[in-house]
């Protein structure tokens, strides 16, 4: 496969601008300019529709305030009364991975999500967290939260390995749904585009009308996916505070 | 595949940590709190609205209530005037029929006078003419002169037999 056309060269990361710190390079990149996209995009976008403050809100604030709503709800729902501290991270966390996702459905534009090592440092944050969080709210006694009450005493030998594993194993399914689902899309977007271009005649309008349609499937999945790591943080900070 | 390529993680690792810290702090500290006032400000409003519904409810619940405290006061009234109506008319019919049934035996009796009255009249006519009758039958037979006096006197001792 050359790599000049490869379906995945849009993944390849380019300095924009070369910086080195304590031997470590970390260069300002097409992937960290994406990161400051979706950041100032929120910020801005969060902070001026909400700037009038009206009581009657305006079309944008009015979304603001729906998003708002939406992770109030959703950690209401799934955590209760203490979820509410963790609603600015929980927040924090789904715009940053809905926008970065939406910002990554512009053409020519660097999907951040679609890369195993933003979505596995994202994910090891919650679960380092929320491991934290166990520790804290039950101390020793979190590690009941492998045993499960009202299996046969024989069976624990077995159930208690397999659930610790399904533990640990976490924040990789975490990350790695988003980063699969997010590099799946924006491939399969690149290898039709490519059909476009290489089918004879007129022919290329049929992959076209595809990644039409496909684009849209992409915008849903990628709120999808914001929305599942958004659920799945609150799932899991609800496991520290209830154990089984 | 690049993202499996070690050379960027770092720098991607310190942007992420970088970019997604000032976005948890600036929304932590900056934006939610925003929204969570103006969400707040609005079911304040939509409280205070709803009470003072509530209020004017009751108010109205009120004023209705009273509304129909006086028409039932209204109608009881209406009820007793009527009573009260149909009362002094059944009286004044009964003092005037009362008062007709005087009026009608007044004039029963008075006209039952009047009738032995004009009796004893025409019986004196009666008599009168039977003493002229007398005195022109005997002045015509007899060439007798008789006073009434005379006359008088002979039919009274005759009377029992004229009748």
């Amino acid at each position: 496969m050359a790599a000049k056309d490869s379906p995945l060269k849009q993944f390849e990361i380019d300095p924009i601008s070369n910086i080195e710190l304590g031997g470590y390079n970390i260069s300002f990149t097409n992937s960290s300019f994406a990161m400051l996209i979706t950041v100032l995009v929120i910020t801005l976008f969060l902070t001026l529709t909400v700037n009038t403050r009206s009581i009657i809100p305006s079309r944008m604030q009015l979304i603001s305030e729906l998003m708002y709503n939406f992770i109030a709800q959703l950690l209401s729902d799934t955590v209760g009364d203490n979820g509410k501290r963790y609603f600015p991270f929980v927040f924090s966390l789904f715009m940053f991975v809905l926008i970065g996702n939406m910002v990554g459905m512009i053409p020519y534009q660097f999907t951040f999500t679609s890369h195993i090592i933003v979505t596995f440092a994202l994910a090891a944050v919650v679960f380092i967290g929320v491991t934290i969080l166990g520790f804290i709210n039950h101390g020793i006694k979190f590690f009941t939260f492998f045993y499960i009450p009202g299996v046969p005493f024989y069976m624990h030998p077995l159930l208690i390995p397999i659930e610790v594993i399904s533990y640990l194993s976490r924040p990789i399914s975490l990350s790695v749904r988003l980063f699969a689902n997010m590099l799946a899309g924006h491939t399969l977007l690149k290898v039709f585009a490519g059909f476009v271009v290489s089918m004879p005649f007129f022919t290329g309008v049929f992959p076209l009308a595809f990644i039409v349609a496909l684009t849209g499937l992409e915008i849903l999945i990628a709120f999808l996916q914001a929305y599942v790591f958004a659920i799945l943080t609150c799932l899991y900070i609800n496991d520290a505070y209830h154990l089984h | 595949m690049p993202q499996l390529n070690p050379e960027f993680f770092v720098s991607q690792l310190f942007w992420l940590a970088v970019f997604f810290t000032f976005l948890f702090v600036f929304l932590w500290r900056v934006s939610l709190p925003r929204i969570a006032t103006v969400l707040e400000k609005r079911q304040n409003k939509i409280d205070e609205n709803l009470s003072s519904a509530k209020e004017l409810q009751e108010q109205a619940m009120e004023i209705e209530k009273k509304i129909n405290d006086q028409i039932n006061k209204a109608k009881l009234e209406t009820d007793e005037k009527i009573k009260e109506t149909i009362n002094a008319l059944q009286e004044n019919v009964s003092a005037q029929l009362s008062s007709l049934d005087k009026d009608l035996e007044k004039k029963v009796s008075d006209a039952e006078k009047e009738i032995l009255k004009s009796k004893d009249d025409q019986m004196k006519n009666i008599n009168n003419e039977i003493v002229n009758i007398t005195k022109l039958t005997v002045g015509k037979i007899t060439d007798i002169e008789l006073s009434d006096n005379e006359l008088n006197k002979v039919i009274e001792t005759h009377k029992g037999n004229f009748n």
